[in-house]
């Protein structure tokens, strides 16, 4: 028999009131929250301990925070905050880099005396040459990875403000301490010139003719006599290194002198990456560079800027390596100089400083220092950068953020296996919300939506078509008193577009200033036609959920 | 080409034939704008009912107007006028005050104390950063030096906060430090919370100064190349007392102050004393300097005074009782009291203007929607000739003026039964900030906008405006119907406004026999209770036309009367409740709230008072064996059955929307007569809250006896008298049928024998009853 809802106003004599209405039987609203008793996924615990010491705040005293002078870069960036789940004050190293640097750095100054006696030679021959190779990447990495230019001519400018250097000293007994600041004045011509089909060129033309250039270099200084095509190279330079020292200190001497020069790379670096240049160019990225022109930023000027920056440092560099080893061999042109190049800095992280640094010391660690391995050895260092080419993004030191990326991928993925469409929370959500009255609506949105589901019928719909205002049977009251009280985001509403004789369906945004969306393009007639229609819309989102 | 925008305000609401007035119009996309002065009779297009009538008037205004694109200052904030730049310190400063942050992490830089030139980077200045710190920052130009604390400020929470900086040695430091007690602040002391910070850095040069920036509190001064000089990075929050000294004071010296010490006076520059200057009749816009040279601050947008401070200890509800725990000064950074736009264009009315409501209207473009606007005032009459006054609630225009309920008020679905319709003018006033919110908004950080003033456009005090949320004309374009049925019938009549009514006193009614109130008159001063009161009392004839009037208290300053303050608590239906302690009126000192609350209910001057409201349907009247006595029968004579008002523009009936009640025990006049009620109102309709003591089911339309309009009836002294139709959708029923209808004939009986000099009808009939049947 068919259930029959009486209208308290119909004797009243209220306009479309009628005596009864067909309706389905009462169900209690309680059925869903006497039916559930547990959640339908199992409730996995959440928290972790924590395994490392965090820093309270500083409370009542005074925290006297230091900078790097003469900026006002503080030491460590520093975020104070509350511990969401115990207010206790606590501070994060937001950045912890700096602390890493002054390890290596300390490390790179202490390691002498840690090495063994047997082989310090060798280990500090070796470390010169990394610190000289990290140096060179470093300057490298300003110019493909800040100003974005694919030069692959870097030893090329080194090579050739070595051999200018070279010959000038050989041949005009010009001291050891001028050799860099000669070798910077070649970088800069060789700079420049090399600059000029930068303008024009880019990617892969670009490192094919910086590559074309090295080349040249090279089959140039084989042939000439005045670079030493019969010896291999120019030697005999002034460098800084007594003769008169023994062994011991002179590997020593050169050991710091190259440290000293990749330390000064590295200020250049930070001059020029983190400065307004260095924000410049990150603001045109490759294949970004028109927008970023249209928006206002001369990206060519600061390319070029950096370009001609770089180009004399690696001629101070060039200046450098000749007083260092007396002289300069043609190998820096050799393509494979060139690729081990290549390879520390993609194995590192292109744009990063320690991505220079740590790639040279790993390349320079297995070329160097494991000569004892053989050819084999050029096969690790391919296979480590197929391995880095393959499978990081951003080499050593992008793997943080890729494993947090891909943690997050697989967080999603297994919470969507779990979680229920706008059901309850689980507990690894429940930790994300700050209110946790949140956890509660949607637990009690759920029990509305099991129940009001079972109450949408033919017989209610119809009724709300007749008289989309006004009283109601109790399942049609109960759905639009539902509906009614849904958050702003996304709730329905009408828009007039032309008052009494069209109307569309609009989204509101729940954002404060942000106008409402049109949802569907059909034009109602009138305002009840459009009552339904949202009453509609809502009836189909409350069955889909 | 861009779209075609017109909106405009007039710097007075209410004038005299012949009187000049200012327009103030802003345009987008447009520099033209054809005008014409145009008198409104009747502003609600519902197809039941006579459209929208206006009638155009001859005026030198008419015809093509220049107009422009204008900027509005967002945000309220305290400006220092400092001509001899006092306080431009170029060396060693402290600055130090009382914090009460209420949006910290508005992602948006705040500044709270300092002369800071925003895109010049020039001065000094005390703020909050996007990530809410406190920070304390000096700039030369070309470099800004910075040091903040070391852990956001959290929401809703009093802190000493203070910065000094010692220009010998270069060091900066920022203190933060709670001064919350058991009363003034969101958490209490069992939240485990160390909110201490003090931190110390050494700034690498020292400030320097531009000869223009001013100071400022609550903002700095920022600059635009098309819209010159502004204040930007405003704030939202509370401040207290700030000081500035120009010698750098250790903690020492500053914890005496954080715990209430008398401020030392050595090296003292200013000392805004926030609680300085307050009366017993209420508070201006102007901060006190007790410091040496006296630099008073003065507040733009109504900074809102005389809440509670750093101090507050719960004992004192209002500032009259203790100022110095009132010391507070709330600030937000997207208010907009007045919009003070140019001079558009300034018009002489012409003399000969009949009174009554009229629009300067405005077409660019398509010359619809945006490209349309009304800019409304209302004329009255130079000397009053006619019987009738009609009297416009402007102060309840301002209370709902721009209000944003439909977009940000996510009760207003539930309460109104219905999903809102919205217009492009609608959502051109949510989108944009510069049209200000209504007393029925709340700030960003969720308190409720207690200032609203009509010195900006509003878009809901316009003909053909229907209110979103509830699909039918509301206050201003709902009061035209009556106006279109005073013309229909051929009255005389000329129209007053709230401002009229507050200003003048009882002055302003006497000269007419009879007044008609609007559809919701809702917002009442004490001095337009007091001149209505009177008016009636001293034999006036008041037409109570509409719902829920008479209800809440509000205030005007006397030389600012387009700007009402509200405070609205405790109970009454209200859209926000003021804060513990904040319940009385800045403007006058007078508690806000309800008029029931102060022992005013409505009933008390009119007979009836608010009992319920709901909004999909209205109902009819149905006359009531009182109304068949002879003392009143006159009212209903010509109304063929019981049945009164059965069709309406307002949801098709007589009695809707709010509904007012006969209740002797908030009291309606002894003698008074119900002549017809309303009844079976639906489940919409919800018993008003003041009403309430507990909530229990049942309390609605279909099963509440109390949930009905009430028309009732009363002689007043001195051959007074007052009618009252008893709900808003009253009205709004007047132009159904082609103003052939009950209640039509019901409200002309009425003005008929109000009009008419001499006794009231239906005096004799007062002698015991002896009835045979």
């Amino acid at each position: 028999m068919a259930n029959f809802w009486r209208n308290p106003l119909f004797g009243w004599g209220v306009d479309r009131a009628e005596d009864s209405q067909p309706t389905l039987p009462h169900r209690p609203p309680q059925e869903p929250w006497d039916e559930t008793r547990q959640s339908k996924v199992e409730m996995f615990p959440v928290g972790r301990p924590r395994l490392y010491y965090k820093w309270p705040g500083h409370g009542g005293w005074t925290w006297n925070r230091k900078r790097y002078w003469p900026t006002r870069r503080r030491l460590l960036n520093i975020r104070g905050e509350y511990n969401p789940k115990t207010m206790r004050r606590e501070k994060t190293i937001v950045d912890k880099r700096p602390l890493w640097w002054v390890m290596a750095l300390s490390f790179m100054v202490i390691a002498p005396w840690l090495m063994p006696e047997d082989y310090q030679t060798t280990l500090l021959t070796a470390g010169a040459t990394f610190a000289i190779y990290a140096a060179i990447n470093l300057v490298w990495m300003l110019v493909i990875g800040t100003a974005g230019i694919y030069s692959l001519a870097t030893y090329a400018v080194v090579g050739a403000a070595g051999f200018g250097t070279a010959w000038l000293s050989i041949n005009l007994g010009v001291p050891w301490y001028v050799l860099p600041f000669i070798g910077s004045a070649i970088g800069l011509v060789f700079g420049l010139i090399i600059a000029i089909p930068a303008t024009r060129l880019d990617g892969f033309y670009y490192a094919l003719l910086t590559l074309g250039l090295n080349e040249l270099c090279r089959v140039y200084a084989l042939q000439s006599k005045i670079f030493g095509s019969s010896t291999g190279g120019l030697y005999g330079a002034d460098t800084y290194i007594s003769e008169h020292w023994d062994d011991a200190t002179q590997s020593l001497v050169a050991y710091f002198a190259c440290l000293t020069l990749m330390v000064l790379a590295l200020v250049l670096f930070r001059f020029v990456n983190g400065k307004r240049i260095g924000r410049v160019l990150r603001m045109a990225p490759e294949k970004r560079e028109a927008f970023a022109e249209a928006t206002g930023v001369n990206f060519r000027q600061a390319r070029i800027m950096v370009f001609v920056v770089s180009s004399i440092a690696l001629g101070f560099i060039g200046g450098f390596y000749t007083a260092h080893y007396r002289g300069v061999s043609f190998s820096i042109f050799s393509f494979d100089t060139v690729l081990l190049g290549v390879a520390m800095l993609v194995i590192g992280g292109i744009g990063r400083a320690e991505g220079a640094v740590a790639g040279a010391a790993i390349v320079i660690f297995l070329d160097k220092a494991l000569l004892s391995l053989g050819p084999i050895r050029l096969i690790i260092i391919g296979a480590i950068m197929l391995g880095v080419v393959l499978f990081l993004r951003g080499g050593l030191f992008g793997i943080k953020p890729q494993f947090r990326a891909w943690r997050d991928k697989k967080k999603s993925e297994r919470r969507s296996t779990r979680a229920e469409k706008g059901g309850e929370m689980l507990p690894e959500e429940a930790t994300e919300t700050r209110d946790k009255d949140l956890i509660y609506w949607r637990r009690y949105d759920k029990m509305q939506r099991d129940y009001l589901k079972k109450l949408v019928s033919p017989e209610v719909i119809e009724e709300h078509r007749k008289s989309p205002l006004g009283q109601h049977s109790e399942a049609l009251e109960r759905l639009l008193l539902y509906f009614r009280r849904a958050p702003l985001s996304d709730k329905y509403a009408i828009i007039a577009v032309e008052p009494f004789k069209a109307y569309r369906i609009v989204a509101l945004s729940g954002q404060r200033g942000v106008a409402p969306r049109i949802v569907e393009d059909r034009i109602y007639a009138s305002q009840e036609e459009a009552y339904h229609g949202i009453f509609m819309r809502r009836v189909q989102d409350l069955l889909e959920s | 080409m861009a779209q075609v925008k017109l909106f405009g305000y007039t710097n007075k609401i209410s004038v005299k034939p012949g009187d000049t007035i200012d327009f103030h119009v802003n345009a987008d996309g447009t520099t033209q704008a054809q005008a014409q002065l145009v008198r409104l009779i009747h502003g609600d297009e519902h197809p039941a009912g006579p459209g929208m009538i206006e009638e155009e008037i001859a005026c030198e205004a008419n015809g093509e107007w220049a107009v422009r694109k204008q900027y509005t200052q967002l945000g309220s904030f305290l400006e220092v006028a400092d001509p001899d730049r006092k306080l431009a310190l170029e060396g060693s400063l402290t600055i130090c005050a009382f914090v009460y942050s209420s949006l910290p992490l508005a992602g948006l830089r705040q500044a709270l104390v300092g002369r800071w030139h925003n895109q010049r980077n020039f001065g000094y200045c005390l703020g909050i950063t996007q990530r809410g710190h406190l920070e304390f920052w000096v700039g030369q130009g070309d470099e800004v030096d910075y040091v903040q604390t070391e852990v956001a400020l959290l929401p809703e929470m009093w802190y000493f906060v203070a910065a000094s900086f010692d220009a010998k040695t270069g060091r900066a430091t920022v203190h933060q430090e709670s001064v919350a007690n058991r009363y003034n602040s969101l958490l209490g002391r069992v939240s485990p919370i160390d909110y201490r910070s003090h931190v110390s850095e050494v700034f690498r040069f020292r400030q320097k100064h531009l000869p223009e920036t001013p100071f400022l509190m609550a903002g700095s001064r920022d600059f635009h190349e098309t819209r010159g000089e502004f204040v930007s990075q405003t704030f939202c929050g509370k401040l207290d007392r700030p000081m500035l000294y120009d010698r750098p004071l250790a903690w020492e010296e500053l914890l005496k102050i954080a715990q209430g010490g008398a401020p030392s006076r050595e090296g003292l520059v200013a000392f805004w004393d926030t609680s300085a200057g307050y009366t017993d009749r209420g508070i201006g816009d102007t901060v006190i300097d007790v410091g040496p040279h006296g630099l008073h601050a003065e507040g733009y947008n109504r900074p809102v005074r005389g809440q509670t401070g750093w101090n507050w200890s719960g004992r004192n509800d209002c500032f009259r009782l203790a100022p110095h725990e009132y010391g507070g000064i709330e600030f937000h950074y997207e208010v907009m009291i007045s919009s003070n736009w140019d001079v558009t264009r300034s018009v002489t009315l012409p003399t000969t203007l009949k009174s009554g409501a009229y629009a300067m209207r405005l077409r660019a473009g398509t010359g619809k929607g945006l490209g349309e606007e009304y800019i409304v005032f209302f004329v009255r009459a130079a000397v009053p000739k006619a019987p009738i006054a009609f009297l416009f609630p402007t102060a309840s225009y301002l209370a709902y003026a721009n209000e944003h309920l439909s977009f940000d008020a996510q009760i207003i679905q539930p309460m109104t039964g219905q999903p809102p319709i919205i217009t492009d003018i609608d959502i051109e006033m949510y989108k944009n900030k510069e049209f200000g919110l209504s007393t029925y908004d709340a700030w960003e950080d969720g308190n409720g906008v207690c200032y609203s003033s009509y010195h900006r456009p509003i878009v809901n005090m316009r003909p053909k405006h229907r209110i979103s949320s509830m699909g039918i004309t509301w206050q201003f374009p709902a009061d035209l119907s009556i106006i279109a049925w005073l013309e229909h019938k051929g009255y005389d009549y000329e129209v007053l406004t709230d401002e009229d009514l507050h200003r003048e006193g009882i002055e302003a009614l006497k000269p007419y026999r009879c007044v008609i109130s609007g559809t919701h008159p809702e917002y009442y001063s004490e001095e337009m209770l007091d001149a209505t009161e009177d008016y009636i009392a001293s034999g006036g004839r008041y037409i109570y036309m509409g719902g829920n009037g008479y209800y809440w208290n509000v205030a005007f300053r006397p030389d600012e009367p387009w700007i009402m303050e509200v405070r609205k608590l405790d109970s009454g239906m209200r859209a926000w409740n003021a804060r513990p302690g904040e319940h009385y009126l800045a403007t006058t000192g007078m508690k806000s709230g309800l008029w029931k609350n102060l022992g005013r209910p409505p009933q008390k001057m009119v007979g009836i008072g608010f009992i319920a409201e709901g909004f999909e349907t209205s109902r009819p009247y149905r006359r009531m064996p009182d109304s068949y006595h002879r003392t009143v029968d006159w009212i209903m004579e010509g109304v063929e059955g019981e049945m009164i008002g059965e069709s309406g523009l307002a949801y098709g009936g007589a009695a809707g929307i709010e509904l007012d009640r006969y209740d002797l025990s908030h009291g309606t006049p002894p003698h008074t007569r119900i002549l017809a009620s309303s009844g079976g109102h639906s489940d919409n309709y919800l018993l008003s809250v003041e009403e309430i003591l507990y909530p229990y089911p049942g309390l609605s339309g279909s099963q509440d006896y109390r949930i009905r309009g009430d028309m009732v009836f009363f002689n007043s002294p001195n051959d007074g008298g007052v009618f009252c139709g008893g709900s808003i959708a009253f009205g709004q029923a007047l132009p159904a049928d082609g103003f052939n209808n009950n209640v039509s004939k019901v409200l002309s009986n009425v003005v008929d024998a109000f009009i008419k000099p001499g006794s009231l009808p239906g005096g004799l009939w007062a002698h015991q009853e002896k009835q045979w049947r």
